[in-house]
């Protein structure tokens, strides 16, 4: 953001006496606020100048701006050295090992608002927002057994979207985030480093922060179960919640025999296309019921039927990935990640038949997806982390990573991870169109897909790997052919 | 099947390093196989082996370099450990016996800038002071053993570099205090 100092002093010229008094009362304790350097102090004055300006232009009075800036949304979070620091949690630990130049596993979230974003208020929101997520304030360093989070005091910028969706994030610098939050005209787009959070934790920072926008935007409203920016966190937000689970007699593996591949060429640029198939969440559920399905068991089973249309593989299985969110069977305030997956994995040759299909994935869903086998697994992930912690990073790091890269994408043809209902209040959700969540590039697999809903629309995305376009088009086809109306919205091929 | 295009026009694509990289692995692999074919032709001492190092410090630190903490720090001590290895090497193959007296300059050197760069800066640099940490007391270590078994009339390079090694470990407990203290527990946590 530029520096809006000399537009500022000369605004200060055309305010009244007890307008100019407000605000020297206001920046008066601006740098208690601040123990970071004098540039950062002065980048947070540009960005709280350029925040008032703007609003003042809008018409709103200077005190009504002042007190939706108070300084004491900041607390004492930029005010206080960096001491705080935060091991990985069991499942982010493979996450700084496994990466690699253009390789990293991102994740993104937008919401698309009925009006532009203002950027000025965006910037303010996220400068509020992000001393409540302590664990977000972070840069990923290396130890001598283990990568680990340590806190940063610094402006967290956001920038305007002009980039690939998912690239990785340079976290090597000193200092570097672990996430980067952009915007382009109505839409805000998060994207993160997994070894921050999973989908869950980094919908309760985005909703944080979509409220803290509205906020700043001059819409109030009770937040409900919506986090408190200006609430203490307490140390379960940021445990590492696997530790918890009890173990399990049992510890079920991470192996299991590759799946089929969709075919299609990979291309240089991954991810080459994003899609986003939005349709009516009423409808879709609707649907669903009508096959005796949920919404996840009903989009993975014209999933099936879309990847075995993008493959020439007679023989094999497709197996599909599906991230379980662990905070339901084990309720956890954690924001750190906490989820385990399973893989539906069903024959290419089985899928025929839509009831006897339905069947199966109900079936694997309730013998994968359940609190005992996720236990199983979780010991495992414990087990393995536990037994390799005293082993210098320096020797674990190329073998698992060898592991990792054996083992990895080719066990699955494909992810589908599925957010569920995004709710806001009442007063929120007037200024909020939509919302989407994608992952970032894959390795193996062709493409990897989502599902979000809000606002009472369902939006199911694509993130391709591949020119191939035979998924996006059966799915499509699948869809419309169950009457479920579906507007197609997302990138150009970045890739040809 | 139409699509709204909701996303901006990428016009500047960001390097595709690992594209890059698989390319150019080829005449890295090329240079250091011929290298060490050429060797074993010509017969006499291992010269490839410092071809193929070189190889990889141009590997490590241009083409793919690390991902995680890359800063000037570390990547002043990863120049400085390779040019010892290097000439170890070196010293090993063609003049025997001189890396005893440089290579405790060389360390010297890049310890004396590393010490600058963290006391010039220390509110970020105290960050990175990991490498540099393990880089003094991998020169204490190396300086008393060596100091050990040999103690000629040059051996002052592994005294200084001893002092200097001992009082900047003195001056990050003093200047760092409770924070040495604090970077030393996460750095070597088994959490």
């Amino acid at each position: 953001m530029k520096n809006t100092k000399p537009t500022f002093s000369s605004f200060t010229e055309t305010l009244t006496e007890a307008e100019n008094a407000q605000l020297q009362e206001f920046f008066s304790e601006f740098d208690t606020h601040f123990l970071l350097s004098k540039n950062d102090r002065k980048q947070f004055r540009a960005d709280f100048e350029a925040a008032i300006l703007l609003l003042y232009k809008k018409g709103v009075s200077m005190s009504e701006i002042l007190s939706r800036l108070a300084l004491s949304n900041l607390g004492g979070f930029y005010a206080r050295p960096s001491v705080m620091w935060f091991p990985l949690d069991d499942a982010a630990k493979i996450y700084p090992i496994s990466m690699d130049h253009g390789s990293q596993q991102v994740f993104r979230i937008s919401i698309y608002f009925k009006e532009d974003v203002i950027p000025e208020l965006l910037q303010m929101a996220l400068t509020f927002t992000i001393k409540r997520f302590a664990s977000f304030a972070t840069t990923l360093k290396k130890g001598f057994f283990w990568h680990y989070l340590d806190t940063v005091k610094k402006r967290f910028p956001i920038e305007e979207e002009h980039n690939l969706p998912c690239q990785p994030i340079k976290v090597s610098a000193s200092g570097s985030q672990s996430f980067r939050l952009m915007y382009y005209k109505n839409r805000v787009s998060a994207e993160f480093f997994h070894v921050l959070t999973d989908g869950t934790g980094a919908m309760t920072f985005f909703r944080s922060l979509t409220a803290e926008y509205l906020r700043l935007c001059g819409t109030s409203a009770p937040l409900g179960d919506i986090w408190d920016i200006n609430d203490t966190p307490t140390k379960e937000e940021f445990e590492n919640a696997f530790v918890k689970v009890e173990k399990a007699k049992t510890s079920s593996g991470f192996v299991d025999k590759p799946a089929a591949q969709m075919n299609g060429r990979l291309t240089r640029r991954k991810p080459c296309r994003i899609l986003h198939l939005k349709m009516d969440a009423e409808k879709l559920r609707a649907v669903a019921k009508s096959y005796g399905a949920t919404v996840t068991a009903y989009l993975l089973m014209q999933m099936f039927y879309a990847c075995s249309a993008s493959t020439d593989e007679l023989t094999g299985d497709i197996n599909i990935q599906l991230p379980i969110n662990m905070r339901k069977f084990y309720p956890s305030k954690t924001v750190r990640n906490f989820s385990m997956y399973c893989g539906i994995r069903i024959p290419i040759e089985k899928i025929g038949d839509k009831e006897a299909l339905l069947a199966e994935i109900n079936a694997q869903l309730l013998q994968k997806a359940e609190k005992e086998k996720m236990r199983e697994m979780i010991t495992a992930a414990v087990n393995i982390v536990s037994s390799i912690r005293v082993i210098p990073l320096a020797i674990k790091q190329p073998i698992a990573k060898m592991i990792y890269g054996m083992l990895g994408e080719k066990i699955y043809t494909t992810t589908f991870s599925n957010l569920g209902v995004v709710t806001f209040p009442e007063e929120f959700m007037e200024h909020i169109d939509s919302m989407d969540f994608c992952l970032g590039a894959q390795v193996t697999n062709r493409l990897a897909c989502t599902a979000i809903t809000c606002a009472g629309i369902a939006t199911f995305s694509i993130s391709k790997m591949t020119l191939d376009p035979a998924f996006e088009e059966k799915m499509y086809q699948l869809l419309l052919a169950d009457g479920i109306e579906t507007t197609v919205e997302g990138s150009d091929y970045y890739a040809r | 099947m139409h699509v709204n295009n909701t996303y901006p026009k990428v016009t500047k694509f960001p390097q595709n390093r690992k594209r890059m990289l698989s390319i150019v692995r080829w005449p890295f692999f090329a240079v250091a196989a011929a290298a060490l074919i050429v060797n074993l032709c010509v017969k006499g001492p291992f010269w490839s082996i410092i071809v193929i190092l070189s190889l990889y410090v141009i590997w490590t630190f241009v083409l793919s370099p690390d991902l995680v903490e890359l800063n000037r720090i570390s990547q002043t001590i990863k120049v400085t450990v390779w040019s010892s290895i290097l000439l170890v090497v070196i010293d090993l193959l063609f003049v025997h016996s001189f890396s005893l007296f440089v290579i405790p300059i060389v360390c010297f050197s890049g310890l004396s800038s590393c010490i600058v760069l963290f006391f010039t800066n220390l509110e970020t640099q105290k960050h990175n002071m990991f490498p540099l940490i393990n880089f003094i007391f991998a020169s204490i270590i190396g300086s008393l053993i060596t100091l050990h078994f040999y103690h000629g009339e040059d051996s002052w390079p592994l005294i200084v570099l001893l002092s200097l090694s001992i009082l900047s470990l003195l001056a990050f407990i003093i200047v760092l205090g409770p924070d040495f203290k604090r970077e030393m527990r996460r750095r070597f946590h088994i959490k």
